[in-house]
């Protein structure tokens, strides 16, 4: 069999998602038979662009020029671009501070002299430049995930997208549920599931790291939080950590 | 178990149509010795559906779109547009696949017979009412007027053209031909004009009391088509239309192809209109 | 009748994990009340009014490979040998969602699966008190709540009913226990199930009512109430190429028809696009049935939807309205 020639890269995130897919200890040699990692930086010695990949996996949000310049290449060059990881999806951590004024934070970290600062601009998921074949969210996603693009990828077909919430897979694992039970602020509701509710499972609130599940119905979900006594901006504010499109 | 199981199959030939459909030959691996009945899934009836399985990808429900042959060839015409169907875009001659089938209640031919015969077409929608009028064209003494209505988009994506255009020459079946885009080689097709495929249906003088009509196309045409054909004075037990659906099981069980109480895969996927009629999101 | 004093049951438990895998509610350390596996010296929780996944997680797991592909062999039922299985403490509603879902999934073709699964299984109910979610009272089902024995609590016991030849041999094990006993008792919830009730109006449904838009807008799509429904069988199916390049999996994984992706087809075009309407198919099919089960009634009034609902939805109050009170 052909095996799958891929380039994966980062551009502005924690590598996470790429850690993520070189934990797969387990399979990573069978992996290697499916699949021709022909640009890794993150895992290989420094390669160079070639002419065409049968999928470009990238990794976090654009804030920086280079970046756009590399995601541009990768479109051009790629039949598939996969957006991969919630950072890439939809901003992501890096975007968390977009409603505030650039300049501003800029000087918050670099301070007054601006020729120390990095040629930056606010972070914009991979869809705000280039058209994106197929998602697959997390912060990081998880290991099923990542090899099921790949196995799916290798037979010339993109992964289907879930649509329905962290709930559900909650729920299917019998879990407590902590918002209705425990009267805590969890997001998953209006989180996409996929995680297999790996925080609710743990007694611990769904954070909303998946971003947002389509026809996530916001106005009944905030109905509910202020029921147990949060207040709009502290649901809000939770929500915007991964995904900065949210508004209530 | 067996309808639950697909069964493996090879595929035999590929025919592309057009750029984006490709009509499939396939055969059972377990060819039944010569004499032997058919593979259940082989053995089938204009309208009914299989699931077809692409191993490591999925499966998807595709209506048979030739009739069942002696050597248990299997046609399937598809068009790529997902996750399934587009890697089936680079599927050869020797690929491996599964079928499972055949499922759902097809065209009822029994109450076609001595009957006039209007088949319509829209699109893909070709596909199961080419397994109907050949199976029609077999048996042509059964049946009285036949006649097919058929639009496309575009000339380009008219399927099966040359077939139709052959059957037409023959007294056995009257063809009408339409798209919606008038492109190029219009001229070329005998029985085409520019229209939308409802105002085909000013071409026939039909008699209402000995006519049956087939329909297979995108949800969008089904109710001006219908409505055209009331005016007409065609009863409504003498419409029949396949519908779509998604469906996970074919057999009733995963709940997804409910149209009303009835389901699709089951009830379906031919249904006559007066079945329909007045059910929420039948017709779109 | 036979009888047995509460005192013994300890005893009865050990006699039946003889028998198999004894499953019960047990009421877990995180508040949630859930049917697993009794430890022995552990006591089955007899007062818990639901459980919050109903026993149908036992026959079809939530997601579950239901083929596997190799290329030599092809598709194939990874059948396994499934150990003999007891549930006990099941109530009436619970029993009913069973004989549903043998409908379903025992027509002409059982599914291979479901099938080893649920003949592995015995059944003992108990009776239970219903509580301010339970429906079963209101609106008694023509689902048979189909059992092999059934314990009717009472004060300082347990009367037992016999319902299949798999009960009556199971008693004789137990005989131990039990006594004769000359009894007068109540009668239970069962007597809400396997009841005639008249056919579900044939009109379609009214989509003008204001309660859809009510449904619709307050339902957060959260699935639970799906997952939680003791009859709710709707299945997605997925399929995942193997490591080797040639071998692969097929899945199904619960489903709910309040989610978008349930009517969606290639291209993103639905036939159920808004969420009132999803909640009218969500309808039909609880109170009117589709395909085999057409015109039976699915719900057997757990209350689990209710219940389990964050937005405290309830289609049966809407239900009562339409099909009318059948009691
Ligand atoms: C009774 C019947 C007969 C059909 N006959 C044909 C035919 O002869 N030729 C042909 O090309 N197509 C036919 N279709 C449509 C075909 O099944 C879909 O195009 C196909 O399922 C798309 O799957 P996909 O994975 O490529 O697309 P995706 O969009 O990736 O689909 C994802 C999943 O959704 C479901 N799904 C998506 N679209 C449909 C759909 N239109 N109908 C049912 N389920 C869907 C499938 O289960 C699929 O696996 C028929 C559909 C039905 C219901
Ligand atoms: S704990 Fe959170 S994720 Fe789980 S069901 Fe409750 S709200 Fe949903
Ligand atoms: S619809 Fe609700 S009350 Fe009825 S059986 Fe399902 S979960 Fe129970
Ligand atoms: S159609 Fe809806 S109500 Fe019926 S089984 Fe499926 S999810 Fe449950
Ligand atoms: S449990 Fe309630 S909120 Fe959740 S999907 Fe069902 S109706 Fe909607
Ligand atoms: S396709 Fe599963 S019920 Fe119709």
């Amino acid at each position: 069999m052909k095996r799958l020639r891929v380039a994966i890269t980062g551009l502005t995130s924690c590598s996470g998602c790429q850690l993520a897919l070189l934990n797969c200890e387990a399979e990573l040699p069978q992996l290697l038979e499916l699949v021709d990692f022909r640009f890794f930086p993150m895992a290989c010695s420094p390669a160079t662009l070639e002419s065409d990949y049968d999928a470009a996996l990238v990794e976090g949000c654009l804030s920086m020029p280079h970046e756009q310049e590399l995601l541009l290449s990768l479109r051009k060059r790629s039949r598939y671009l996969v957006a991969v990881g919630t950072c890439a999806a939809w901003g992501g951590v890096a975007a968390l501070k977009n409603d505030q004024d650039r300049e501003q934070l800029r000087q918050q970290v670099y301070g007054t002299d601006s020729t120390a600062a990095l040629e930056t601009f606010s972070p914009l998921p991979l869809n705000a430049v280039v058209q994106v074949d197929a998602t697959v969210t997390g912060c990081p996603p998880e290991k099923e995930e990542l090899i099921g693009l790949l196995t799916g990828l290798l037979k010339g077909s993109l992964p289907t997208l879930i649509s329905y919430p962290v709930c559900t897979e909650c729920r299917m694992k019998e879990t407590l549920c902590l918002l209705t039970e425990r009267s805590a602020l969890c997001l998953g509701p209006l989180t996409l599931g996929g995680c297999g509710a790996l925080c609710p499972a743990l007694g611990v609130p769904c954070e909303g790291c998946r971003g947002p599940v389509p026809e996530a119905n916001l106005a009944e979900a905030m109905e509910i939080y202020l029921q147990k006594g949060y207040a709009q901006e502290a649901a809000c504010e939770r929500l915007r950590r991964f995904c900065p499109g949210w508004r209530a | 178990m067996k309808a639950g199981l697909p069964t493996s199959a090879t595929i035999t030939s590929v025919r592309k149509l057009t750029s984006d459909t490709t009509l499939f030959a396939l055969r059972c691996d377990d060819p039944a010795a010569a004499g032997a009945p058919l593979p259940a899934v082989a053995s089938f009836l204009p309208g009914q559906f299989l699931e077809l399985s692409l191993p490591g990808i999925g499966e998807v429900p595709i209506s048979y779109c030739g009739i069942p042959s002696s050597d248990g060839t299997i046609e399937l015409c598809i068009r790529h547009v997902g996750h399934v169907t587009i890697p089936l875009q680079n599927a050869k001659p020797g690929d491996a696949v599964g079928l499972r089938g055949p499922f759902g209640l097809g065209f009822p031919l029994k109450s076609y017979e001595n009957q006039d015969l209007l088949l319509i077409a829209g699109g893909l929608g070709m596909a199961p009412l080419r397994s109907l009028l050949l199976a029609l064209l077999v048996e042509r003494g059964q049946w009285g007027e036949l006649t097919l209505l058929y639009g496309a988009r575009e000339p380009g994506a008219l399927l099966f053209l040359d077939e139709l255009l052959y059957m037409s020459q023959s007294s056995d079946i009257r063809i009408y031909l339409a798209v919606d885009r008038r492109g190029s080689c219009l001229e070329g097709i005998p029985h085409c004009r520019a229209a939308l495929l409802p105002a085909l249906l000013d071409q026939v003088m039909l008699q209402p009391e000995r006519t049956h009509a087939a329909l297979c196309g995108p949800p969008i045409v089904y109710t001006p088509l219908v409505e055209r054909l009331n005016q007409l004075g065609l009863a409504d037990e003498r419409i029949h239309l396949s519908l779509e659906r998604r469906m996970k099981c074919g057999q009733g069980r995963c709940g997804h192809c409910a149209v009303g109480t009835y389901l699709c895969c089951t009830d379906g996927p031919v249904f006559n209109y007066a079945m329909l009629k007045g059910i929420e999101g039948a017709l779109v | 009748m036979r009888y047995m004093e509460i005192s013994k049951l300890q005893r009865l438990l050990d006699l039946l994990r003889q028998q198999g895998e004894l499953h019960s509610p047990v009421l877990g350390d995180d508040g949630v009340t859930r049917f697993e596996l009794l430890p022995p010296g552990k006591l089955p929780d007899l007062a818990a009014i639901r459980t919050q996944l109903p026993p149908k997680k036992y026959l079809l797991h939530p997601q579950e490979t239901i083929l596997t592909y190799q290329a030599d062999a092809g598709y194939r039922v990874p059948l396994a040998t499934v150990p003999a299985m007891i549930l006990f403490g099941l109530h009436p509603c619970d029993l009913a969602g069973i004989s549903y879902l043998d409908r379903i999934f025992l027509g002409d073709e059982p599914d291979q699966l479901y099938l080893s699964r649920r003949a592995a299984l015995t059944l003992i109910g108990v009776s239970c008190t219903p509580d301010e979610f339970c429906s079963c009272r209101l609106y008694p089902s023509p689902l048979e709540a189909w059992y092999d024995l059934f314990f009717q609590q009472s004060v300082d016991g347990i009367a037992v009913s016999i319902g299949s030849p798999r009960g009556a041999e199971l008693m004789k094990i137990l005989d131990d226990v039990m006594e004769e006993r000359e009894l007068l008792l109540p009668e239970d919830t069962r007597c809400f199930f396997g009841r005639k009730i008249p056919l579900p109006p044939e009109s379609e449904l009214d989509q003008g009512l204001p309660e859809w838009q009510v449904l619709a807008g307050h339902c957060i799509g959260c699935g639970a109430c799906s997952v939680c429904c003791p009859t709710c069988s709707c299945f997605d199916v997925l399929e995942f190429g193997g490591l080797d390049g040639s071998s692969a999996e097929r899945l199904r994984r619960w489903d709910n028809c309040l989610f978008r992706s349930h009517a969606e087809v290639a291209g993103g075009m639905s036939f159920q696009k808004d969420r009132a309407q999803r909640f009218r198919y969500r309808y039909r099919h609880k109170y009117r049935g589709f395909g085999q089960v057409k015109g039976v009634p699915g719900c057997t009034g757990c209350g689990r939807c209710r219940a389990f609902c964050p937005a405290g939805l309830d289609l049966r109050a809407l239900a009562g309205k339409l099909e009318g009170d059948a009691s």
